[in-house]
């Protein structure tokens, strides 16, 4: 299960060894396990790139101060980050020929990019600094939703930057930097600090060249330190893996959390549960009666993470009946049901937050029955998430990619190496990873994504 | 509700530790500013009915200095003490929670104050040395096999070195100097300013011993051996711009640091006191009321950010409770930790942008005029006993009020751990 390449990559003389020989060893990637804080980039640069007619220098100089972050000014007015720098003591100054500083991120505000040369900046302003980027650093761009044009030079041009950022992320990837594009829609310029609040910091170290197309369906909120104070929390299949990792973070984040996972795991879920000083439940998910015995032991709920799921592989030809009805079962029509019984009573400002997986979108040899049931949870999600933001409660969903688990470590040798390497970061992803998205998606912040299916695959090649 | 009043109190002159007081340990230097208050204010120790005070450098085996300072100086068994801590604020900790108790009855007449010994701090050992000995030593009957297996687990460098005490954050492992070195550069303070800051903070409080002004306040100490200390060792009456220009910096990478020993407060050893009493028992008693402690406010920020920007966050809160504006205040007595701090908060305080973003107003707080700010010296000249130094502004101020007509003074302290602290003194 463990990544040797990985753990080789720790070693210096590895490293160069590695490098007179001409082979590359994965990087490691910055993760940061603790509690989240009002200002998770102090010490940390950001060069802001203020591309033609940008339209969010204001929304990012608040938002960058209050994050603790010192910002570099390229291409726009200096004013605006100089004033909310001011209140903190951040210096702000203006970005001029080579790089002075180490960057953690480039903030690249391309909002107001209407055509083909509009687009040039995105050459100009940029690669003469990706070679300050700092190792795992941050690459985002801010654009405005494509649908939102009609005229087919600018619809053009914003839908440029889809592919852009996603070049981008592969290119940055050998140094565990990551990029993702933000799109804005006109209006919903609050949102964008609690994105960039996750998304800047190290938290979202394996979600790279994706794009998150923010919603103004539920009104902004946010929360920098203890997110989900008081929420009660339901993770289904939390006994380990993904689930557990979640179960964790939820409860770092201030959750009451409910461990969930199959009887035969009674154990890990009243060890995790004690530990969390949740409460743990064990029921079948796989049967009517388990879903119903679940949903009444639960109690007013907050936030429901659906993660419980199974795989069986099989090409399809070779597959047996029960290994299809198992995975049909367990990973959507018990999905679908919980989320029927559950997503109902879920109290105003709640979540409910459900695992797909890359293989529902980019489809995989033996996995006809698990791609099918993870592609479904996407359906579910766009059609809940409509009916839930009448309520004030958000849907939506994480696609991991290769994370190491129990699960993956199943897979074949051969198999498992290729599937790793796959990524722009050349690595599988943790547990922990998923986790933070998931806490990202439940809480305040992460209103902005509902009915989004967000990726988190390192940049995975698969499906992408 | 009845008022608390301040009335007088005593300091010992603040010494550079491991210096002449290291034989006096803090509670010994506390006995030596609690008697100095009661024998200056012509107060008997029968009419006290409790001591509160204030350190930071606690001795391990008598943490509650302040009870040992009531038995020490042969005080009534049951005048009854305790000792408050929150670190360079722990002195005006020890007076705002003595005026609160009168306030609400608790007590009438309360001597408050604090002190600190830098010279007398435990060493302590690694807690892992206390791990692997503590269960052999102090656990369940051990035979010979567990001392000689504990014998060969033991490390010379991990287990049985003294850790070496540090002014550093323990959240963040960042020493305070570091940490106002960072605030400097971030504030864009110059070296020149924090050296001319420095510089008149000893000219201030060398005139004002020259006056007279703090004979009033200070009481000499003698020595074990004989010799009488009257004067802080630490001010330099005769210093100057060009001598502190030629120190070499003592934070920051090389070439940047603007922070030297001359514009820093050296460790120091100390104690101040003040009495604190109800109206009635002022009149009754016959002390001479200086002034009142119209309001106070304690404030946190995130350590990791700007650890000493506190003030500039507690002075208005202690401001808008008094009701008062910046305008309105005749003294200000900012804790000169580093000549950097007192510029920092300076430069906080009257920005526009900061007021909007961290204190809801929609203008700056205002301008300092360094004609009323730290009027006698500061820290940087003085000293800084830890526990003392609130103590020491509070008699300070109360002084200032009693003598010149001033009407209200304005204190800042910052703290360690992210803490800042503030009180609004008025004349009585």
């Amino acid at each position: 299960m463990s990544d040797r390449l990985l753990a080789l990559s720790g070693n210096s003389a590895a490293r160069s060894l590695a490098r007179t020989v001409g082979m590359s060893l994965p990087p490691r990637l910055e993760r940061d396990p603790a509690p989240w804080a009002e200002a998770p980039l102090v010490g940390r640069t950001i060069q802001v790139l203020l591309g033609p007619g940008a339209a969010l220098a204001g929304t990012l100089a608040g938002s960058l101060a209050r994050l603790g972050a010192e910002v570099g000014v390229h291409g726009g007015d200096l004013a605006p980050f100089a004033a909310a720098g001011e209140a903190w003591a951040r210096a702000a100054y203006t970005l001029e020929g080579e790089v002075e500083k180490r960057a953690w991120a480039l903030l690249i505000d391309a909002t107001g990019v209407g055509d083909v040369a509009g687009l040039r900046f995105l050459w100009e302003a940029v690669s003469p600094r990706l070679r300050g980027l700092a190792p795992s650093g941050r690459v985002v761009v801010l654009g405005r939703p494509a649908e939102a044009v009609t005229t087919p030079a600018a619809r053009a041009a914003r839908r440029a930057l889809d592919g852009y950022t996603r070049s981008l992320a592969r290119e940055l990837g050998r140094t565990g930097a990551t990029a993702n594009l933000v799109t804005v829609p006109d209006g919903a310029e609050d949102r964008l600090h609690g994105v960039l609040h996750f998304l800047l910091s190290p938290r979202s170290a394996y979600v790279s060249g994706q794009p998150w197309a923010l919603s103004d369906a539920l009104p902004a909120a946010f929360s920098g330190a203890r997110p989900l104070d008081g929420r009660v929390a339901l993770v289904t299949g939390a006994a380990r893996g993904i689930g557990e990792a979640t179960a964790r973070a939820l409860a770092r984040e201030g959750a009451k959390v409910i461990v969930h996972d199959h009887p035969s795991a009674k154990a890990e879920v009243d060890a995790i549960a004690a530990e969390l000083r949740g409460v743990g439940v064990v029921a079948d998910l796989a049967t009517a009666e388990g879903r119903a015995a679940l949903a009444a032991a639960v109690g007013p709920l907050d936030i429901v993470v659906q993660n419980a799921g199974v795989t069986r592989d099989k090409t399809l030809g070779r597959m047996p009946a029960e290994l299809w009805d198992l995975v049909l079962a367990v990973n959507l029509d018990a999905v679908l049901d919980l989320a029927e019984r559950l997503a109902p009573t879920l109290a105003p400002g709640g979540a409910m937050v459900c695992l797909s997986s890359i293989g529902g979108i980019g489809g995989n040899v033996g996995q006809t029955n698990y791609a099918a049931t993870k592609a479904g949870v996407i359906g579910l999600v766009e059609a809940w998430a409509p009916v839930c933001a009448a309520r004030g409660v958000s849907v939506s969903a994480v696609a991991p990619g290769f994370i190491e688990t129990r699960m993956t470590a199943a897979i074949p040798f051969a198999t498992r190496e290729v599937a790793r390497r796959l990524s722009n970061v050349s690595q599988g992803g943790l547990p922990e990873d998923i986790a933070e998205v998931v806490v990202f998606l439940a809480s305040p912040a992460g209103r902005a994504l509902t009915g989004r299916i967000l990726r988190v695959c390192g940049g995975n090649l698969l499906g992408a | 509700m009845t008022r608390a009043l301040l009335c007088g109190g005593a300091r010992i002159p603040f010494v550079r530790s491991f210096a002449e007081y290291t034989e006096l340990d803090t509670i010994a230097l506390g006995v030596l500013a609690v008697r100095g208050a009661l024998e200056k204010a012509g107060l008997r120790q029968e009419d006290v009915d409790a001591v509160i005070w204030g350190g930071v450098v606690l001795p391990p085996t008598a943490p509650n200095v302040g009870r040992e300072i009531v038995l020490d100086l042969g005080m009534p068994a049951r005048i009854e003490a305790r000792t408050v801590t929150r670190a360079c604020a722990s002195g005006l900790q020890a007076i705002t929670d003595a005026v609160a108790a009168v306030e609400r009855g608790d007590a009438d007449v309360i001597i408050a104050g604090g002190s600190d010994s830098t010279s007398n701090a435990a060493l302590t050992m690694p807690e892992s040395l206390i791990r692997k000995v503590g269960p052999v030593v102090m656990g369940k009957k051990a035979g010979m096999g567990a001392y000689l297996g504990l014998a060969t687990r033991l490390s010379l460098t991990k287990d049985l070195l003294p850790r070496q005490p540090r002014v550093a954050e323990r959240s963040t492992g960042q020493l305070m100097g570091e940490a106002a070195e960072d605030m400097a550069r971030r504030h864009g303070i110059t070296r020149e300013a924090q050296d001319a800051l420095a510089v008149r903070s000893h000219q201030r409080a060398f005139a004002a011993w020259e006056s007279g002004r703090f004979d009033a306040e200070v009481v000499p100490v003698t020595l074990p051996d004989g010799r009488v200390i009257s004067r802080d060792t630490v001010l330099r009456g005769d210093t100057t711009i060009e001598a502190l220009a030629k120190l070499r910096p003592a934070f920051g990478k090389k070439g940047e640091g603007t922070l030297t020993a001359a514009n820093s407060t050296p460790l120091t050893d100390g104690a101040a006191a003040v009495i604190v009493a109800s109206e009635a028992a002022a009149a009754r008693l016959g002390l001479t009321p200086l002034a009142a402690v119209r309001s106070w406010a304690y404030v946190g920020v995130d350590p990791a950010d700007q650890l000493l920007i506190g003030p500039a966050l507690a002075m208005p809160k202690a401001l808008a409770r008094a009701g008062l504006e910046l305008g309105d205040i005749d003294r200000v007595d900012l804790h000169e930790a580093f000549a950097a701090v007192v510029l920092c908060v300076q430069k906080a305080l009257a920005s526009d942008a900061f007021a909007r973003e961290r204190l809801g107003r929609d203008r700056a707080v205002g301008v300092i005029d360094e004609a009323r700010l730290n009027v006698h010296g500061g820290s940087v000249a003085l000293g800084h006993p830890f526990g003392a130094t609130g103590a020491r502004m509070v008699l300070t101020m109360a002084r200032e009020l009693h003598l010149t007509g001033a009407k209200t003074a304005l204190l800042g302290i910052c703290a360690a751990g992210g803490l800042g602290a503030a009180a609004v003194l008025e004349r009585v």
